[in-house]
């Protein structure tokens, strides 16, 4: 039995048959030209009786029936690289975002002169993937391919809040360098004052830092998401003692500088 | 408030549908392949005649497609072999039937499904 149909019909059909082929290529449990001869199978003996040649419409319903080719296979019998594929193309949205991530920041590897515009996105679409989920111990495998941006993004603003007041220092570092070096040969009570200022600069922000990040934990809870929890439980504290630290240090360095070589 | 009760309902609702959705959909996977199985227990079958016999009962069948793979999946896991054999009306056909290892399963799995809907059915009569 061979059924004839209309133009337009043979080309829904074979659309069809090329994306059931594609959706059962490659699993494991099921005979691809088994399913495909069944289903062209089921289509004649479903169209038999209806004139010729056969409409796109009565097509159609046939096919509708026979539903979507990519409901016939479960995911887990699909190998890896289907997965992912079938994970971007239907989601759930965890995994579609979580492979969209981590696209962004391969892509990003592979063009390391736009590095920081697909770190960034592929950030956003982290941020958007935790968002999605609400509650992050509902990640499991998502979490390595969605923590790595989040971790070079707060890695780099950690390092950018911790450093930053030694960043006016970046234009005078020459003009330091030759000043150390002439005075390389002989203790330089100016050099110790020089750094001890700067110490004691940094002092005051890393404990000012550490007590921003010890109170105020909400808005760092979003920022940091979801790494705030370990954020702000010990670092705060061991930054504000380092800081007061360097700091008491620091100033005791400069008292005495004006107390015995003044 | 109507507008936030109304909202809420609809949320609710909708939620209950996924819910439900989600239910059916798992057990009708199972419930399709012991179908299967029963319907070709007796007597081979073609494909699409299995279809036919099952599309009668209402809610099984979702996508009628999906019990082709089904097919394929049973016959690679052992539990039904193929047959061709010249049809009166057209091409040759490709019958199914169990394999003793598959008969075997439908009867583990028919003892399990009684068992499983009896204890279900005492449960809801208290």
């Amino acid at each position: 039995m061979m059924v004839t149909f209309s133009e337009s019909a043979q080309r829904n059909l074979r659309d069809y048959l090329r994306q059931a082929r594609q959706c059962l290529r490659g699993s494991k449990s099921v005979d691809a030209d088994e399913v495909e001869q069944n289903i062209t199978e089921h289509i004649e003996s479903e169209l038999e009786g209806v004139s010729e040649p056969v409409s796109c419409d009565d097509l159609n319903a046939v096919l509708q029936k026979l539903g979507s080719p990519q409901q016939w296979v479960p995911a887990d019998e699909l190998p890896w690289w289907r997965k992912i594929i079938f994970r971007l193309r239907n989601g759930p949205e965890d995994w579609r975002l979580a492979y969209i991530s981590f696209g962004l920041l391969v892509l990003g590897c592979g063009l390391p002169w736009t590095l920081g515009v697909f770190v960034l996105a592929s950030f956003i679409v982290s941020r958007a993937a935790l968002s999605e989920a609400g509650d992050t111990s509902v990640l499991k495998g998502q979490r390595w391919l969605l923590y790595p941006s989040l971790i070079i993004v707060y890695a780099f603003v950690l390092l950018v809040l911790l450093t930053w007041p030694l960043l006016p220092l970046i234009p005078l570092a020459d003009e330091f360098e030759h000043v150390f070096r002439e005075s390389s040969s002989r203790f330089d009570e100016d050099r110790i004052l020089g750094i001890s200022i700067v110490a004691a600069g940094l002092g005051l922000w890393w404990t000012v830092l550490g007590l921003i990040f010890l109170k105020p934990r909400r808005v760092l809870r979003i920022f940091f998401n979801p790494f705030a929890d370990e954020l702000c439980s010990k670092w705060p504290l061991r930054l504000l003692l380092v800081g007061l630290g360097l700091m008491i240090l620091s100033v005791s360095a400069c008292v005495l500088y004006y107390k015995y070589i003044i | 408030m109507v507008l936030t009760d109304t909202l809420h309902c609809h949320i609710v609702n909708c939620m209950d549908t996924k819910i439900f959705d989600n239910w059916t959909s798992q057990l009708r996977k199972g419930v399709l392949e012991l179908c299967i199985l029963n319907d070709i227990r007796n007597r081979k079958m073609y494909g699409y005649e299995i279809v036919r016999r099952l599309r009668k009962i209402e809610g099984l069948i979702i996508s009628e497609g999906s019990i082709y793979p089904i097919l394929s999946r049973l016959k690679r896991q052992g539990l039904v072999e193929t047959s061709i054999q010249e049809s009166p009306e057209g091409p040759a056909r490709k019958y199914y039937k169990l394999t003793q290892e598959g008969e075997d399963m439908v009867s583990r799995m028919n003892t399990y499904w009684q068992a499983i809907s009896g204890v279900t059915d005492s449960i809801e009569k208290g």
